[in-house]
């Protein structure tokens, strides 16, 4: 196998007692969309800042296209950096803004001018160019600081939460746009973002980040339907975690003794782990059909009481009550408009799920 | 409080505060030579005062002196603020914030004093300072701008976005080059405030003026502190009005100079 293009081999970086990063090595690819997802506090920022070379790693080495990073300052990478507060030069105008870069690099004052226009049509903002950033709306501002830091053409772009400052609306648009030109000019990205949603939206590939290590990585569907831990199934989504021991486990399936969940919940494939075992099973709210009685037989069934009802328009999460005192949430779309009205607070219903949508995770 | 109770207050502060200064506003313009008595309107000692070489001397041996030190202090001061604000912590930091800063809480007496004993000193051992003079009331009161410069600079840079010197590092500045694209710029409105801080103190000083000086560099306040010994004359009340006329002119511009170039520390935070 080929080299990869940025490896990250065993880095480490403390504060004092600290880890920030704690032993982390990850390969990526060129022209990968790499998403670090990850609360506050867990390393994914002062990741992305060894990156860009504000930060030393106090053990292991960064390698990018073949480079030994560790002692290059970040004047000499071949990296740039999107911040999240933009960091735009509030005393020049868009257009110096963006040229700043190449101007540093040295180009030809002609080379300049044809490439500054040309980031300017990438982010459709040739009406501003002459514009000073404190007169520019947020949205704008993200799309300077975005041409500015591609405008050098950099082999890796880091970007950190880069639609964290804006609203809704805008941030799926931008989301988009953002992968698009991604996909075009063919450049790595590393996104760091705490926003789940974005991560999935816009990453090739997460790595999933828990104090200072990486717990998971994957394409957005692995982490989602296949985490391997209880963090990554409750950090990514939302998820009903039924514990339980392992009841049986042979080649085609296996049961799970849950208490919790009031049976024993059948799963069609062996697991891994030893008869006695204790482990957790993870199912998302989507997954779980919801009835008075259920229209057709499942594997598993639960019984349980209505409890609450949360209408998000699209759909309506249904807070179930279980014999046991838990509490199941089972999502379902709201595909009929009389459908709203079927189930109401205090009724008794019916949960199904096949044991092919559960994942067993180890306790 | 009613507004009416506190409208007498308001108006009673700026009385003691500017009373004083507007009755010697008003007696620069007396006829008469007797300071306290009214004798008419008259601009005679504006004529006076404009034909008192020792007087125009002095004031310009003052602006030579508080132009050359506001300077100094800036540049010291800003070279000072960057190693205290953005080189974290190093061996000797906490002492040379403290020792910058000391001037400030130090008696005049003293700092003017010990100036004086270290020329004397400097003199006979390296033959530099020679004598006393403008260059020693320069370094004298550079070093006490130095420590009010610091302390404005600090506060600018210490409330300066940090990423903005990232992000021009990282589109390929040298450190160097972030401090003068992106630092000095940002500090803009703190180095005029400093500046014009470190000239203003220049130009009031008398009494550490007075260790350091030599002979024929007399500057203005010390020349109006000795005329006033022998007793208050009209002339120098037109002298301070003048005075006051130029300070007002620049605290006014620096107002202007700081509302139009405003605090943009770019972001949405």
């Amino acid at each position: 196998m080929s080299d990869p293009f940025i490896r990250i081999d065993g880095v480490t970086r403390t504060y004092g007692e600290v880890y920030a990063v704690d032993d982390v090595s990850l390969d990526i690819r060129q022209g990968e969309l790499f998403c670090l997802l990850g609360g506050s506090g867990c390393g994914k920022s002062t990741l992305l800042r060894m990156l860009a070379g504000f930060d030393r790693p106090t053990a292991g080495r960064i390698v990018i296209d073949g480079r030994d990073m560790t002692d290059v300052p970040p004047h000499a990478r071949d990296v740039n950096m999107m911040f999240q507060s933009y960091a735009l030069f509030p005393h020049m105008s868009v257009e110096r803004n963006i040229a700043y870069g190449l101007h540093r690099a040295g180009m030809p004052k002609a080379q300049i001018a044809t490439r500054v226009t040309e980031m300017l049509g990438l982010v459709q903002l040739d009406k501003l160019a002459r514009r000073k950033p404190d007169q520019l709306s947020g949205g704008q501002r993200q799309r300077v600081a975005l041409a500015r830091a591609l405008a050098r053409r950099p082999k890796l772009l880091l970007l950190d939460e880069p639609l964290g400052a804006l609203d809704r609306k805008l941030r799926e648009e931008t989301q988009l746009e953002l992968k698009k030109i991604q996909t075009t000019l063919g450049i790595t990205f590393i996104v760091v973002t705490h926003d789940q949603e974005e991560a999935m939206t816009l990453g090739d590939r997460l790595g999933v980040m828990n104090a200072g290590r990486i717990v998971q990585i994957g394409a957005p569907h692995e982490v989602y339907e296949f985490p391997q831990s209880r963090f990554v199934a409750d950090f990514i989504g939302t998820v009903n975690l039924f514990e339980g021991t392992i009841a049986e486990d042979r080649d085609t399936d296996a049961v799970i003794a849950s208490p919790e969940a009031g049976i024993d919940i059948r799963i069609p494939h062996a697991v891994t782990g030893t008869k006695g075992q204790d482990v957790a099973v993870a199912l998302r709210p989507e997954k779980i059909v919801i009835a008075r009685a259920l229209p057709e037989p499942y594997d598993n069934t639960l019984a349980g009481e209505v409890r609450d009802i949360v209408y998000n328009g699209n759909l309506s999460v249904f807070h179930v009550l279980l014999a046991s005192g838990k509490r199941v949430r089972v999502s379902r779309t709201n595909r009929l408009r009389a459908e709203t009205e079927d189930i109401s607070v205090g009724d008794r219903v019916e949960l199904g799920f096949t044991g092919r949508s559960a994942v067993v995770l180890p306790s | 409080m009613s507004r009416a109770a506190l409208r007498i207050v308001v108006v009673a502060g700026f009385v003691f505060l500017y009373a004083p200064i507007l009755s010697l506003v008003i007696y620069s313009f007396n006829e008469s030579r007797l300071v306290t008595v009214w004798g008419g309107f008259s601009t005679k000692w504006y004529g006076e005062l404009l034909r008192d070489t020792q007087i125009l001397e002095a004031a310009w041996i003052s602006l030579k002196i508080a132009f050359l030190a506001a300077c100094l202090s800036t540049i010291l001061g800003t070279l000072a603020a960057t190693a205290l604000a953005r080189h974290g912590r190093f061996r000797g930091r906490t002492m040379l914030g403290g020792l910058v800063t000391a001037p400030l809480v130090m008696p005049e007496v003293i700092i003017g004093l010990s100036l004086l004993l270290l020329f004397v000193a400097m003199e006979s051992l390296v033959g530099w300072p020679a004598g006393r003079g403008l260059t020693t009331i320069v370094i004298a009161h550079a070093t006490f701008g130095t420590a009010f410069a610091v302390v404005v600079i600090q506060a600018r840079m210490v409330a300066l976005d940090r990423s903005l010197e990232e992000a021009a590092q990282d589109l390929g500045a040298r450190p160097l080059r972030v401090f003068f694209d992106v630092t000095l710029p940002g500090l803009a409105p703190a180095l005029v405030a400093a500046w014009l801080l470190a000239f203003t103190l220049s130009l009031d000083d008398v009494v550490i003026a007075s260790f350091v000086a030599g002979p024929g560099s007399s500057t203005l306040p010390m020349v109006i502190f000795s005329k006033v010994r022998l007793g208050v004359s009209p002339e120098v009340n037109a002298l301070a009005t003048l005075v006051i006329v130029a300070v007002t002119v620049v605290v006014l511009a620096a107002a202007w100079i700081s509302a139009r170039r405003p605090a943009t520390d770019a972001g949405p935070h």
